[in-house]
């Protein structure tokens, strides 16, 4: 029962650091990325790859890291200057050509078969299950993550975040670089996915590219919207209720007379249900402050 | 070469038509309708029922079920859209709406008819061979049908007084609405018209290749592309950027494997933001 709950506590953490760095985008400036996907992708691919061909893991997890900040940066380049469904439609095109890329670039990534054998965070000197050094890990680097975000957010960097996110161009006529501070937000939001993406890889001990549909990005924004967007907290009680919600439909299954394609595409349309009813009726979530997070409503 | 030409027309003449309805309402209601793909699989999944369930031909089916996603569209818009605009509500909150919409219509349609590929009842006929290239029937039909249909919404926009107002509220609704322009009234006839259209596309996308619940999602990139492309709410540029998208995806195969065709539209795409983030045509704000 305890291997259980940490076990599933482990994905909860992992998809809270990935929820997070969707905040920092979405909740915190306002930039639609819908592709957030493609960096948990970026930065799992690059971990395992580096560490199979023989480099240590913390050097593999670190390229892993900052080569998915850098993704960040390439695809804010053409679309952070212009209208902000410019980034929705380019993300979303952007994690589905990452994901063809290590579907048919087989030479490097097997392709469908997918990788496994790589090392993690010392395995070797772990005496103890290691699943319980895993959570430590996790919940470890998600404690980090929250403060220096916490952080982030309420310095005066932060505040210029913030009203951006509510009117880009008030920051702008203050002088600030409006372009600069969302790229800024976009490659570390992305970074952190790319962390995310390592510890992902860690947890599974196997990747492949069906790991990194689209879907894992809705996950992410189901998670931000309906714990509050702008809220770091929120995001954690969100990545909490929509794990529980996810293993509780798993159970539900043996008692309902469904398909299990049918029980996921429930599952499915019961978050995009809850997407809209969220954006058209509390857009602020549970926990968001609605004086704070306006949307022009 | 000429083959790929070809193929790149019809698949060219689809994303067309289904762009008409999504730069229109990108255009006129100012956001990017991440749903609107979701509703060419949706026209295509009822006509199949139509069509293969119940047993109607073809043509009855494809009425039927264009007018079904047209009022889809409209009931949607006083469900959702209507309310938002009501609340005067971000541009950012109606994207993320959209998004819900769509992994709602996309799962219905698994929930109910499963992940399967699917075709519509029709006699499989030989394709026609000329000058070494092959042109299936279901081709000609599909550039046909697409044709008609971007000739009719050239005659409605240009020659109906309906049509003429849907383009006035496109460049400006506000101005639109100040020289007495009923603007609710041609809010709903773009949604019956712009998901009627997507319906269309759709129905003619299943008929040249089988019918499947992802097979709408998979088009929204060269959509958006198309409409990026011929400039953001005109739809005479979608026509245009439907046509290059879909050559262009078709005529990469010469240099790229095929499994990398949304590629192109990304490329292309992030071409026009970098150097031409109007469009070729782009009358409308960036």
């Amino acid at each position: 029962m305890i291997d259980y709950l940490v076990a599933i506590s482990i994905i909860v953490g992992i998809f809270a650091i990935f929820a997070i760095g969707l905040n920092l985008e979405w909740g915190f400036t306002g930039l639609i990325n819908f592709g957030h996907v493609g960096f948990l992708a970026i930065g799992a691919y690059t971990t395992v790859l580096m560490n199979l061909s023989g480099a240590p893991i913390w050097l593999s997890m670190t390229s892993g890291v900052v080569l998915a900040g850098f993704f960040g940066l390439l695809v804010g380049i053409p679309t952070l200057r212009l209208r902000e469904d410019y980034l929705a439609i380019v993300t979303i095109g952007f994690s589905e050509i990452v994901r063809l890329f290590l579907l048919n670039e087989e030479w490097l990534t097997r392709g469908p078969m997918g990788l496994f054998g790589f090392d993690r965070p010392f395995e070797a000197m772990i005496p103890f299950d290691y699943n319980y050094f895993l959570f430590i890990l996790v919940f470890g680097s998600l404690a980090v993550i929250y403060l220096l975000v916490e952080k982030l957010v309420h310095s005066p960097w932060g505040r210029v975040l913030k009203s951006i996110r509510e009117d880009e161009d008030v920051p702008a006529a203050l002088g600030k670089d409006v372009f600069r501070y969302k790229i800024q937000a976009l490659m570390i939001g992305s970074a952190i996915a790319g962390l995310a993406g390592a510890f992902l890889a860690f947890n599974m001990q196997y990747i492949s590219p069906r790991n990194f549909i689209p879907m894992e990005t809705f996950y992410a924004w189901i998670i931000v919207v309906l714990g509050g967007s702008a809220r770091n907290k929120g995001t954690i009680l969100g990545a909490i209720i929509v794990q529980s919600f996810y293993t509780g439909t798993r159970y539900l299954q043996d008692y309902v007379p469904l398909a299990s394609h049918q029980m996921a595409a429930l599952r499915i349309m019961v978050i995009g249900l809850l997407l809209v009813l969220l954006m058209m009726y509390k857009p602020q979530g549970l926990l968001g402050r609605k004086e704070e997070l306006t949307l022009g409503q | 070469m000429l083959q790929l030409i070809v193929n790149g027309i019809v698949l060219g003449s689809i994303i067309a038509l289904a762009a008409i309805g999504l730069t229109m309402v990108y255009g006129v209601l100012n956001f990017a309708n991440f749903s609107h793909a979701d509703f060419m699989t949706f026209g295509a999944y009822i006509a199949f029922v139509l069509n293969v369930a119940l047993g109607l031909n073809i043509i009855l089916s494809f009425f039927i079920a264009v007018a079904i996603a047209g009022a889809l569209g409209v009931f949607l818009d006083f469900l959702v859209w209507k309310p938002m605009r009501r609340k005067n509500a971000d541009l950012v909150s109606l994207i993320i709406i959209s998004i819900g919409l769509s992994l709602i219509v996309r799962n219905a349609i698994i929930f109910i008819w499963g992940g399967s590929t699917r075709n519509f009842d029709l006699p499989v006929q030989r394709g026609i061979e000329m000058l070494g290239i092959t042109i299936t029937h279901n081709q000609l039909t599909g550039l046909g049908t697409a044709i008609l249909f971007m000739v009719l919404v050239h005659f409605f926009l240009k020659n109906t007084k309906m049509g003429k107002a849907m383009r006035a509220i496109s460049d400006d609704i506000n101005l639109a609405r100040l020289s007495g322009i009923d603007s609710d009234k041609a809010i709903i006839w773009m949604w019956f018209i712009g998901i009627g259209l997507a319906a269309v596309a759709g129905i003619l996308y299943g008929l040249e290749t089988t019918i499947r619940p992802n097979m709408g999602w998979f088009l929204i990139l060269p959509m958006f592309a198309a409409v990026i492309l011929g400039g953001i709410g005109n739809p005479y540029g979608a026509m245009v950027g439907g046509m290059v998208i879909g050559l262009s995806q078709e005529l990469s195969m010469l240099i790229l494997p095929s499994e990398y065709k949304m590629g192109v539209s990304l490329g292309i795409m992030i071409l026009v933001l970098l150097f031409k983030p109007r469009g070729l045509f782009g009358e409308t704000k960036a």
